[in-house]
């Protein structure tokens, strides 16, 4: 628990007083029966460890925080979320559709790139190229931190 | 009223006809937006996920930018404000964690130095260009269109970040209606689209789509409205999804904001933009053209 507490998004989980507030108000919850926040935010009390890291559970989460909003306890369980997906990807758990964003990221500077036809229509529309990224900027400050070399591992 | 015009990335690469219809209703309402050469990824759900504070640089790379504009930032997705937002607010109210990110700044030659505020378009639209403003802009008002709004989850929340700095669900409600357009009350209008996990998981991302699809069909709409590009994306290309592997059919045309505005305000959409849509949108076309 003190892992996940200790992280900047994590610290919520100390607040949790096992509710269940925030797995009646998500909207995962109604539709995948292994997503439940409550019950995930038991497992981190109780120091299951890979049982939380390892697997599916902290891919399931939306972040649209209606969770957060509506916890009585200021548990902020949305934000947790990233606090385990933060420590499970450290652990080289990191769903493809994640990676491809994070590597187009590292080697555009944006999540999404324009595709050549899109390209060729916003020409042809008047909208000119998609505005400039500075790439080196974005690389730079990757490097710095400790993402460059986490999407490497999680390849 | 000026300001720094952050694009994004999903509108210019996926959307280009919501971004023609912004660029084409501005200047009628005297917006100036400016653009921000270089500017980077806002890092949505997806970087957020990776590492805390790549983000928190990310995002204030483009703050930085702004701030030496010495413009407020406009953004026009839901995302891009939630993480432009969170972290302008935590870097205001967080001096360790800003000394650390301008230590990182400083190899691209920038300071976060907390002088910006950002907006979402139709904060700017209804606090700023004013209400009254919009409905004198509307020369052909879509009378009788009823139509659902998602609002997107990150328009209002987390309640805590965006408490006194925007207008709420029930402006934009307003804003709809200002078009001559009912906004339909619906069940689970703040529920999610499913849309962050396009790509990630996209059976569960199907099927939350599903449960808003249809509550907005059980309400009876035309069409729906949204600001949010990705809730755009999904809520369009997850109709033949759903067709396709949940065998529900919705048929129900989805408009940015921007693009119902810009018909409201007498421009047409051009044909390239019509078919930029899945669902085709001639039922809100003929509507607009009093068919």
């Amino acid at each position: 628990m003190h892992e996940v507490a200790n992280t900047p998004r994590g610290r919520g989980v100390l607040a949790c007083i096992q509710c269940g507030r925030c797995t009646s108000s998500c909207p995962v919850a109604r539709v995948v029966q292994e997503h439940n926040p409550r019950k995930l935010m038991e497992m981190i009390i109780l120091g299951l460890r890979s049982d939380v890291l390892d697997g599916q559970l902290p891919w399931y989460c939306l972040s649209c925080f209606t969770c957060l909003d509506r916890c009585p306890q200021r548990g902020d369980v949305g934000e947790v979320m990233f606090a385990i997906r933060n420590l499970a990807v450290r652990k080289g758990n990191v769903p493809e559709g994640i990676l491809v964003q994070a590597k187009s990221l590292f080697e555009n500077g944006r999540v999404v790139t324009a595709s050549r036809m899109a390209s060729v229509q916003r020409e042809k529309y008047g909208l000119g190229k998609e505005p400039s990224v500075d790439v080196e900027a974005v690389q730079k400050i990757l490097k710095k931190t400790c993402f460059a070399k986490l999407i490497s591992k999680g390849s | 009223m000026k300001y720094a015009f952050f694009l994004g990335c999903l509108i210019p690469a996926r959307e280009p006809s919501y971004e023609n219809s912004v660029r084409k209703i501005a200047p009628e309402l005297g917006i100036e937006l400016v653009e921000m050469e270089g500017a980077n990824c806002c890092a949505p759900f997806s970087i957020q996920s990776v590492d805390y504070t790549s983000w928190l640089a990310l995002a204030a790379r483009n703050l930085c930018m702004a701030e030496q504009m010495r413009l407020n930032i406009v953004t026009l997705c839901n995302d891009c404000y939630e993480s432009l937002l969170m972290t302008n607010t935590i870097l205001k109210e967080n001096n360790e964690l800003k000394d650390k990110v301008n230590e990182i700044l400083a190899d691209v030659g920038l300071e976060f130095k907390g002088k910006t505020d950002v907006k979402i378009f139709s904060d700017v639209l209804y606090e700023d260009v004013g209400l009254e403003k919009v409905k004198n802009a509307v020369k052909k008002p879509f009378n009788g269109l009823r139509v659902a709004v998602q609002p997107g989850c990150h328009l209002t929340k987390p309640k805590r970040i965006h408490f006194g700095q925007q207008m709420g669900i029930a402006a934009l409600d307003k804003l709809v209606e200002a078009t001559g357009a009912n906004s339909v009350p619906y069940e689970r209008k703040e529920a999610c689209c499913g849309g962050p996990l396009r790509g990630v998981n996209d059976e569960v991302a199907l099927h939350v789509a599903k449960q808003k699809l249809d509550c907005m069909k059980a309400a009876g709409v035309d069409g729906i409205v949204t600001v949010c590009p990705f809730c755009y994306l999904e809520l369009d290309m997850g109709q033949i999804e759903i067709k396709r592997h949940l065998k529900e059919e919705y048929n129900l045309p989805v408009l940015s904001f921007a693009e119902l505005l810009r018909m409201a305000m007498g421009m047409k959409l051009e044909d390239w933009e019509l078919k930029a849509h899945r669902i085709p949108i001639t039922k809100i076309i003929d509507i607009a053209e009093g068919k």
